[in-house]
């Protein structure tokens, strides 16, 4: 197989500003990659390009053997070739995403939202009967199952905007079971959940890219979970990639450095970082 | 102060207000000199008279709304003998007959009212929404399309009701498909303002999940914009179809079907026992039907 994910010369800009800056990345498909660093660091921009929620204004992004990006062959930057349509759906269909902005249809059960997953991959007359929400009995089992594992089956018929924040991440996980991506691409998972939710949804994504040449590619700030959820570990600072290396060669002075020499940064700490006056880099919202 | 700054330069028709305090005080000022002149100029022609014994009549007039003619059809004399100044008996009437009929005439005149109100809402609404989904900005029409359907929806809007009903009495005959047509052309304006508002306040970055989902086209508007607008729809629909109904009910003056026929009647005859029996008929419909959407909006949310 080919690499999942292909980026060359990738540079984003808003208003002048060099948000993330990517000479080369490649990610094999099977890979597990967490990507680390502070706020700011540019981590979801550079998923939210993967993602295929964002442009580029330059360079080449290729996702799953096809090009995201806009221009043609790279040589010339004003001829934009937009992507077909049916291309674009496939690969949304095989790119599963996980993050804050994208909401859960307020309305709908949280049943009826982790079934939006299967929705993508429904064909012939399946698709017909999806419009006024009837879908085939193995997805309604699939979804049942998906939300049971995750310990919301007491609340699959709650609707969305009565579940908590925490209920809400793990629904948006459970709709990604639904979809079986080949790409997952998740943004900081577990921020909102308590520890024994935190396990639950560590276990529930590494099945959810469990099949052979399934990737994980994940933000994450908890650097307990690293070893759990990751093979490979990226740090990002001011928008660049500054080292890449294997799980077992990160070492916590390289994690320390990344954060901006905070002293207890690191992966054995107990201490509650965000009591500590982390200064050194400025404190940009993620998004 | 920056909500100035942050207003978005939209094209001709935005005016730049005065900011802040003093701009505000400036235009109470207008508005004060706007009321001060319209009074005076008023007061000028004469015309802000109360007619020559306005307590009398105002007494007048109480006193016989206070015993609304329904009640004849049970206490109403059964031989009221109408006599010349000689006392020769020109005619007996059995007021209690003569109401119970009036009472018969009023319940069809009030399903009709009911029935124009209905259909002409229904119309309103099937017409509105394609031209509400054009008009939302999220959606992203043709700019050039979008402002011809804010146009259509303005001017319908703009254009009363009773104006609809005497221009379609004109076209398509005296009755109450005249009325129907009428209350359409106008509550499709209303509709169609209230529908796109409720798409503009959509969460667009749960639509944009179920897109990333790979969903359909069609799968995304029924699983991600449907379930969200629907409930508001139905709550703006029952909103309209009751001020309909209260519209519907002067519909009847230009000899467009239901109540107003009545009404009139009543008002040119100066038979003011008759009119309070039908503003109560009026009342009762408004209210009954407000109480029961009401249920049904609250049930919705």
């Amino acid at each position: 197989m080919t690499s999942a994910v292909h980026l060359e010369d990738v540079r984003v800009t808003v208003r002048d500003r060099v948000v993330l800056e990517v000479p080369r990345l490649t990610v094999a498909s099977g890979d597990r990659v967490a990507i680390v660093g502070p706020n700011g660091a540019g981590k979801t921009t550079l998923l939210r390009l993967i993602g295929g929620l964002l442009e580029t204004q330059q360079g080449r992004v290729r996702v799953l053997g096809r090009r995201l990006s806009r221009e043609a062959g790279g040589s010339s930057g004003a001829s934009h070739v937009p992507i077909p349509a049916r291309e674009r759906r496939s690969l949304r269909l095989e790119t599963g995403l996980l993050m804050q902005g994208l909401h859960l249809v307020p309305r709908l059960t949280a049943r009826g939202n982790v079934l939006i997953g299967a929705l993508g991959r429904l064909e012939g007359a399946d698709v017909w009967r999806s419009l006024l929400r009837w879908y085939p009995a193995e997805c309604v089992d699939e979804a049942d199952a998906a939300l049971e594992a995750l310990g919301l089956a007491s609340r699959a018929d709650t609707r969305a905007d009565h579940l908590s924040g925490g209920e809400r991440q793990k629904v948006a996980l459970a709709r990604l079971q639904l979809q079986r991506p080949r790409l997952v691409l998740a943004d900081e998972p577990t921020s909102a959940l308590d520890p024994a939710a935190t396990a639950r949804v560590c276990a529930a994504l590494m099945s959810a890219v469990a099949g052979p040449g399934r990737t994980l590619l994940t933000v994450v700030h908890d650097l307990d979970l690293l070893p759990r959820l990751a093979t490979r570990v990226i740090g990002m600072a001011a928008g660049r990639l500054q080292w890449d290396l294997p799980i077992d060669d990160v070492a916590p002075p390289l994690l320390n450095a990344l954060y901006g020499h905070c002293p207890d940064i690191a992966p054995e700490s107990g201490l509650a970082v965000s009591s500590l006056p982390c200064t050194g880099r400025d404190f940009h919202a993620d998004r | 102060m920056t909500g100035l700054q942050q207003r978005r330069p939209t094209g001709l028709t935005r005016w730049a207000l005065p900011g802040g305090r003093a701009g505000f005080a400036a235009l109470v000022a207008c508005y004060a000199v706007l009321v001060a002149v319209c009074l005076a100029t008023l007061a000028a022609a004469g015309d802000l008279s109360f007619g020559r014994n306005p307590w009398d009549n105002l007494l007048k007039t109480v006193g016989e709304f206070a015993r609304p003619s329904f009640l004849d059809a049970w206490f109403g004399a059964e031989r009221l003998e109408y006599r010349s100044d000689d006392g020769t008996v020109l005619r007996v009437e059995n007021r209690r007959e003569v109401e119970a009929n009036f009472l018969a005439a009023l319940a069809r005149a009030a399903w009709v009212t009911f029935q124009i109100a209905t259909l002409g809402s229904l119309l309103a609404a099937l017409m509105a929404l394609p031209l509400a989904m054009i008009v939302a900005r999220n959606l992203r029409a043709p700019r050039l399309l979008a402002w011809a359907a804010k146009g259509v929806l303005d001017a319908s809007r703009a254009v009363h009701t009773l104006v609809f009903g005497l221009i379609l009495v004109g076209i398509v005959g005296l009755g109450p498909t005249a009325g129907v047509l009428a209350i359409a052309l106008h509550s499709m304006g209303t509709y169609g303002k209230l529908f796109a508002e409720s798409i503009e306040s959509l969460d667009m970055a749960a639509v944009e999940a179920v897109r990333a989902t790979g969903a359909r086209p069609g799968q995304v508007f029924f699983h991600g914009v449907w379930p969200t607008v629907l409930p508001q729809f139905v709550s703006h629909h029952l909103y309209v179809w009751e001020f309909n109904i209260r519209d519907s009910t002067i519909l009847g003056l230009i000899g467009a079907g239901g109540l107003g026929l009545l009404i009139s009647e009543a008002v040119s005859l100066f038979q003011w026992s008759r009119l309070s029996t039908l503003l109560i008929v009026v009342v009762a419909l408004v209210v009954a039907f407000d109480a029961v959407s009401r249920r049904i909006r609250e049930a919705l949310l």
